[in-house]
């Protein structure tokens, strides 16, 4: 029922142009009361699980379920209101978009499908539904399928998740056969007293792994979030913030599988690591201001990964609802920018901040929800975040504070360029965006702020305000060095490259994503395309050439192969009556 | 099947006027789109359509000129003919004229920031008039207050836009009373060739030329010279010639075919480079996503004369592809519109006998003709 | 009685439209065909009323005694395996002969083919007598074999010659493996239940079922026996390659099962891990071959010799749910490749070519093919098994029922799968997305793409829709044949 409502929308496809997305908007809207009416039953009553059998045969048995738990709801809420925000985002954002409805029937799915993922309770059904968002994120981002760099990233985007999915399916199907359950609780129970193999256990872990890591844009398979920010920029929003999320919700809920196999886990920490520091890094080089955000995303996920990998959900969620709602924001004030100038080069913009107040104020309360610097939502977490490290593992904690700090540096840096400095000639006429834009981004302003009232009322206040002092000031202090560093920076308009070699090497590294796009083309794609092309040539050569050579010998004649439609008939004429001498002599034979 | 299908079709490229050719037909008063019939029939009927639609943008804009200044949420800006509940429901389905469209060219001038008009915008008279009007407003409106006093550059520029948009819409008055009027010329067998289109523009904006361009204001009763009559801006050169800068040219690309990625570079660092404008549009991805313009090809059937549409129901598709078809027709006319105005703005007569006039004259073709050999010169054939 | 008819009706119409007096025009014969064909889809459906769903067996026994004396009886049946099957036919027979508009060449003959086709089939899929299953399966190969060679492409005669030579083979060995087993068993019964190969010693029944596995694996088609098949689809007309990827392949998958599987239990078994490894190698073959295709048709091709490799899988693992999945696989192939076909039947219609180097933005709304776009997606997202769509089903069923028996082979078909997505991707973006070239120095020009009427589409999306009801409704089709897949495990010892 609560899925249904997003869904729904999915079916006026293509109708008339506007009616579709107002009733979209309208649909998202009564999911999101919905949603919010449940919660407050839920919070009240305790969890509800639905279930409805789906598919039954020989041994399986597939049930399409729900669980309508206090978490799952709220990344519910947290979806469907971010969707709402985008959806309205996008009649300002596309006003001039004629194939609106399409965009907005795409839109509903992809909701619909996120909806689903957070409230699944079975491994299948989350399988199924994150194979509908590969689907729907290869259709929104190749919304505008005419423009030839959306063609190469919407296939980036579906084949990088694609793999993903495939391993992932391995794994669940794997799980399916060793336990024969595929609801969480029974996947839960099942774990807890198993007895597979480790090389088994590892082999699954891994593939449980491989699916979340593809949609939460982690390292190796970081690839298509960069690629898929040319894609409408409504999308690059719940793309920034909640699909992301979803990936990691449903590596939530496979956490308690993934302990059979402490090579799993420690290849989430690895990953995790690699992505939060590397996607830092790799942020700051960018100069086009979509990219700078979603490698940041990259980053943030990466610390989502490794709060898993150490088993510490609390954190996980709490990172993620920070990350999704201020990344959310900032991907807004972003597509304010380029709905204005035209433009996503940082290095062509400048001195916007005077005149586009929603598109500045946004900016800066959703970097400030991100970073943990202002008593926002993104401190919480990360305070939590440390006090919660420092018993476990101390080495993260440093990668916690240095993704911290680097990100500070990298939206400090971006907002240099782009709202303070010279006015430069992309950025000399630039009016603040249209109110359907300017709204959801005032209004998420406002949630941004009280994002830590939120998350207060959910967990308990002093769960959640717990932290010691000394966590809370290595955090502000590394918020406050990435500040400072981003402030002092010296920033170039003309060089954004460095003249230095090796500083220039290495800003090219980072700035071409330590060339893992090229170093696939080289590697994955080069091999598959071989292969294909030695299969094909075995096709051509050994198979059908063997055939032809057969061919003549029976046929007794080079042209057998080669029969002119005149000499067709006689050939016809001629297989049959081969066959029916064969025939009748194997019968006559047999009779004898 | 017997194979009955089309072969693949090697087209061969078409042969298409030189640059030489094309100052021939400027300074020998030849229309630079080729004079046939159908060319005359395309012409006439889609400017007429264009003609109705810019009637109703032109309208809205100077309306929106004249009522919402400064209102933070203009949700009812489309609505200058009032509000009926008959209307929000046909604005709602769609059923309507697309003043997105009208934004969009807006917002390319003002962007682009060319001419007289623009150049005021920066003057110290203007800001003095934004000063005055901000301060007046913000005595009710406590919001407007307290976001200039954090964002100072939010109400002048707001301004800026809502000028642009003013000016837009006078200028549109007189291109559709121009554009209206050809085709009852038409319908009189007094334009009989794409030569008489091109003088008809050619004329009207001569005529309108000197139209001086003012805008006010009235706060709580009180008016304001935003755009006053002394700062002497007039209507060819401070608004026509922007916008066919803005939009005939340069434009901006479309996210439905260029890739706005920095990385990429495909977009040029130089807005003076842009090549995005009518002119250089291909009608065919019309009604694709991220096209803006389909809105104005909407726009245009609505108001379709029934002689065109009969044209495109023998033509091409017929009825599947009649927006790319009025897309492809409408680049036709907007030839013939530059034509016009470059015609009109001819240094001396044509038929001039000095050879120094002759010589400017040929100059300023040059000038022109070397921008229009980027142009899709396809639709001249 | 009621079985006889599905023969009759094809059949007799057959008949009828030969001896059909006087000259009628090609679209009043396709009108008299697609009549016809609907009567008998209709009637194949009319079989699930008396269908019993519960029950293993065979259903609906019609038995009469022909040519007694060399063992070729007159006997139709119907079970949970068969029943999907023939209603695939029956569906996609219609299909084919609707989406038959331009015949111009001898349509009398070619409708008339058409209907001995759609019977043959159906009598191979009911037939319970081996040598009748023969005469049916011989049956429908010299139609399909005139049906390319009178009426496809430019090098049909070649494609039609290979086709017909190698079909022949299969039909061959498959003859000699049902006299072979005469022979052994020394009963002159070719009735399908009473032979048993129980007591045949393990050699006889290996050869034997060799015999038949490469016959039938010649027709389904397996690497290293599949080239006649991109070469007839490319030559063939698009209704023709309709019918030949969605029913004619399923007739040796349907025999891998009922014969192979369901004659030599004990052989199966033993040659399992053969086949399981055999199946894998023919999924990952035709996709990688797929990949480096260049005419959209082809690469369709490819793709079934991959797609059909899930279904031997499936069967080598013999466990209920593979079987399951191997049938569901039978049923939404035939449906998915009948809109791919469909699809790029009308690419070439409107444009000429079907070369993915030539082809870009076909998504154009107004002067691309935008619906035949959209099927294309939804086609060769069903085929790459994306959820909510039939394919999927079935990938999930093969691969979990097969992952317990053959670890490896089964995670290599599913790397396989991952290729599905890679081939179809490009054909998808290079044909239909990007920018429809303009007129000056295109290759295509948009101007003689004529648009597509909708009714000319609506065969694909009938087909589309079957794709999608089955893929959220599962439960439709495995209802049907739960009992005859579950029961057709048992016999093999079931290897889960």
């Amino acid at each position: 029922m609560v899925v249904s409502l997003p869904w729904a929308s999915g079916w006026f496809r293509r109708q008339a142009h506007r009616p579709a997305a107002y009733l979209n908007i309208l649909l998202t809207l009564l999911a999101f009361v919905h949603g919010s009416l449940l919660l407050q039953e839920v919070f009240l009553q305790g969890p509800v699980d639905l279930s409805y059998p789906w598919l039954t045969v020989a041994d399986l048995e597939l049930d399409i379920s729900f669980s309508l738990t206090l978490n799952n709801l709220v990344a519910l809420e947290l979806i469907t209101g971010l969707s709402l925000f985008s959806q309205v985002y996008s009649l300002g954002y596309m006003d001039k978009e004629w194939a609106l409805a399409r965009f907005f029937a795409l839109l509903g799915f992809f909701e619909g499908a996120m909806s689903g993922v957070v409230l699944s309770d079975s491994l299948f059904q989350s399988y199924f539904l994150l194979e509908m968002l590969t689907l729907s994120t290869y259709l929104l981002v190749g919304f505008w399928y005419a423009q030839p760099l959306v063609v190469t990233a919407a296939r980036d985007a579906f084949l990088t998740k694609r793999v993903g999915d495939v391993l992932l399916l391995m794994g669940v199907v794997a799980l399916c056969s060793f336990s024969g359950v595929m609801g969480f609780g029974d996947l839960y129970a099942w774990a807890a007293q198993n007895n597979l193999t480790s090389f088994a256990a590892t082999l699954l872990g891994l593939g449980l792994i491989a699916g979340p890591t593809g949609k939460c844009a982690q390292f190796p398979m970081h690839l298509w979030l960069d690629e898929a920010m040319e894609g409408p920029n409504p999308a690059s929003i719940l793309r920034n913030s909640v699909v992301v999320t979803c990936g990691a919700i449903v590596l939530l809920k496979v956490m308690p599988i993934l302990q059979l196999s402490p090579v799993a886990l420690a290849v989430l920490l690895v990953i995790g690591s690699i992505s939060a520091i590397g996607g830092s890094l790799v942020a700051i080089a960018q100069v086009d201001i979509k990219r700078t955000l979603s490698y940041s995303t990259t980053a943030h996920l990466g610390l989502v990964f490794i709060a898993i990998a150490l088993q510490i959900p609390v954190l996980a969620l709490l990172l993620l609802y920070t990350h999704a709602v201020s990344k959310a924001l900032l991907s807004m004030s972003v597509g304010g920018v380029i709905a204005s100038t035209n433009c996503q080069d940082i290095t062509e913009l400048g001195g916007l901040g005077s005149r586009m107040p929603a598109t500045t104020t946004s900016y800066l309360v959703g970097g400030a929800g991100l970073v943990a610097f202002l008593p926002l939502g993104g401190f919480l977490a990360m305070a939590q975040g440390i006090e919660l490290l420092s018993v476990r593992s101390v080495p993260f904690m440093a990668v916690f504070l240095l993704t911290n700090a680097l990100t500070a540096l990298n939206l400090v840096r971006v907002f240099r360029h782009v709202f303070l400095g010279d006015v430069l000639i992309k950025s000399r006429r630039a009016a603040e965006v249209n109110w359907q834009m300017a709204l959801p981004m005032v209004a998420l302003s406002v949630v941004v702020v009280l994002t830590p009232v939120l998350l207060v009322r959910l967990e308990s206040l002093d769960g959640l305000l717990a932290f010691p002092l000394w966590a809370a000031a290595l955090v502000v202090g590394s918020g406050l060095i990435g500040l400072v560093a981003g402030a002092v920076l010296p920033l170039s308009k003309a060089w954004s490259r460095s003249l230095n070699p090796l500083l220039r090497w290495f800003q090219d590294l980072l700035a071409y994503d330590f060339y893992t796009e090229r170093f696939y083309r080289i590697t994955i794609v080069n091999v598959v395309a071989g292969f294909s092309r030695l299969a094909f040539w075995f096709d051509r050569n050994v198979v059908d050439g063997v055939l032809h050579g057969v061919a003549r010998l029976s046929m007794q004649s080079a042209e057998g192969l080669k029969l002119s439609v005149s000499g067709q008939s006689q050939s016809y004429v001629l297989t049959v009556l081969v066959a029916i001498v064969l025939f009748l002599t194997s019968v006559s034979w047999f009779l004898t | 099947m017997t194979t009955t299908t089309t072969r693949p079709l090697q087209v061969e490229a078409p042969t298409l006027p030189d640059q030489e050719e094309l100052i021939r037909r400027l300074l020998s008063d030849t229309p630079l789109l080729k004079d046939t019939p159908d060319h005359l029939l395309q012409v006439v009927n889609v400017l007429e359509s264009y003609g109705l639609v810019l009637d109703a943008y032109s309208r809205n804009l100077v309306d929106q000129g004249e009522k919402q200044l400064l209102n933070p949420f203009p949700v009812m800006r489309f609505f200058h003919e009032g509000i009926t509940v008959q209307r929000i429901w046909d604005h709602l389905l769609g059923d309507r004229i697309n003043f997105e469209y009208a934004e969009y060219c807006q917002k390319a001038m003002f962007w682009h920031g060319t001419g007289g008009l623009d150049a005021y915008l920066d003057s110290e008279a203007f800001q003095q008039a934004c000063r005055t009007i901000i301060q007046r407003k913000s005595r009710h409106d406590p919001l407007l207050a307290m976001t200039n006093r954090l964002y100072p550059g939010f109400a002048p520029e707001s301004i800026r836009s809502l000028t642009t948009i003013y000016c837009l819409g006078l200028f549109w008055r007189v291109m559709s009373d121009l554009f209206i009027d050809l085709a009852r010329r038409y319908r009189i067998k007094e334009v009989v060739s794409v030569k008489d289109v091109v003088h008809h523009i050619r004329d009207g904006l001569v005529a309108a030329a000197a139209h001086p361009i003012t805008y006010k204001v009235s706060i709580a009763g009180e008016e304001i010279w935003v755009l006053p009559p002394e700062a002497g801006l007039t209507f060819l050169v401070d608004v026509a010639v922007p916008y066919v800068e803005a939009v005939f040219f340069r434009g901006m690309p479309f996210l439905g075919t260029v890739s706005y990625n920095a990385q990429a570079r495909q977009i040029s660092p130089d807005i003076s480079d842009f090549k995005y404008g009518a002119l250089y549009a291909d009608p065919i991805p019309s009604m694709g996503a991220g096209i803006p313009p389909s809105l104005c090809m909407k726009d245009m059937y609505r108001n379709l004369p029934a002689e065109l549409n009969r044209w495109y129901d023998d033509h091409e598709r017929g009825q599947v592809d009649v927006h790319v078809q009025i897309c492809v027709s409408f680049q036709k006319s907007m030839f013939c519109v530059t034509n016009g105005a470059i015609a009109g703005t001819m240094p001396h007569v044509l038929d001039t006998t000095d050879p120094e006039e002759q010589q400017a004259n040929r100059a300023y073709a040059e000038h022109w003709t070397s921008r229009l050999m980027g142009c899709r010169r396809e639709a001249l054939l | 009685m009621y079985l006889s008819l599905l023969l009759l009706i094809p059949f007799l119409g057959a008949l009828a439209l030969i001896i059909w007096p006087g000259s009628a025009s090609s679209a009043r014969l396709r009108e008299l065909t697609i009549v016809l064909l609907a009567v008998q889809c209709v009637a194949s459906f009319a079989l699930l009323l008396p269908f019993d769903p519960d029950q293993a067996g065979l259903q609906l026994v019609e038995q009469a005694r022909w040519v007694h004396v060399i063992g070729l009886d007159y006997a139709l049946a119907v079970d949970g395996l068969s029943l999907p099957l023939v209603l695939m036919n029956g569906v996609l027979c219609l299909v084919a002969a609707v989406a038959s508009r331009e015949i111009t060449n001898r349509p009398r003959i070619y409708f008339a083919l058409l209907l001995v086709i759609s019977g043959a089939v159906n009598g191979a899929f009911l037939a319970q007598n081996l040598l009748l299953f023969f005469l049916f399966y011989e049956l429908e190969l010299i139609p399909l074999w005139l049906l390319i060679a009178v009426w496809g492409g430019a090098n049909r005669a070649y494609a039609a010659t290979k086709f017909l030579i190698v079909t022949a083979v299969s039909g061959v060995l498959i003859l000699l493996a049902f006299l072979g087993l005469a022979l052994v068993t020394g009963t002159m019964d070719f009735s399908l239940r009473p032979i048993l190969s129980g007591e045949m010693g393990m050699t006889s029944q290996l050869v034997l079922m060799g015999a038949l596995l490469i016959g039938f694996g010649i027709k389904i088609p397996l690497f290293p026996f599949h080239t006649w098949l991109p070469d007839a689809h490319t030559e063939a007309s698009t209704p023709v390659s309709v019918l030949l990827a969605g029913v004619l392949l399923k007739l040796g998958t349907y025999g891998l099962l009922r014969f192979c599987l369901g004659l030599f239990p004990e052989a199966w078994q033993v040659a399992s891990p053969w086949l399981a490894g055999w199946a894998a190698i023919s999924v990952l073959y035709g996709s990688l071959a797929a990949i480096a295709q260049t005419d959209m048709k082809r690469m369709v091709a490819y793709s079934s010799v991959g797609h059909m490799g899930y279904v031997l899988l499936a069967a080598a693992a013999a466990t209920p749910l593979g079987l399951m999945g191997a049938l569901f696989q039978m049923v939404s192939h035939g449906l998915i490749s009948g809109v791919l076909f469909l699809a790029v039947g009308v690419v070439y219609a409107r444009t000429g070519t079907r070369d993915l180097n030539v082809l870009r933005g076909l998504l154009n709304p107004e002067r691309g093919l935008p619906l035949t776009g959209s099927l294309m997606i939804i086609g060769v997202m069903a085929s790459a098994g994306i959820p909510g769509m039939a394919g999927f089903i079935s990938e999930f069923l093969i691969f979990r029922g097969s992952l317990q028996p053959f670890p490896l082979a089964t995670l290599l078909s599913m790397v396989g799968s991952g290729l599905t997505a890679v081939y179809f991707l490009l054909l998808v973006n290079r044909a239909f997305f990007g920018r429809l070239a303009i007129a000056a120095g295109a290759v295509v020009n948009p101007r003689i793409l004529q648009s597509v009427p909708l009714r000319e589409q609506v065969p694909a999306i009938a087909l589309t829709l079957g794709v999608l009801v089955l893929g959220l409704a599962p439960e439709l089709l495995s209802g049907l044949s739960e009992a005859a897949t579950t029961s057709l495990s048992q016999l093999s010892g079931g290897l889960s």
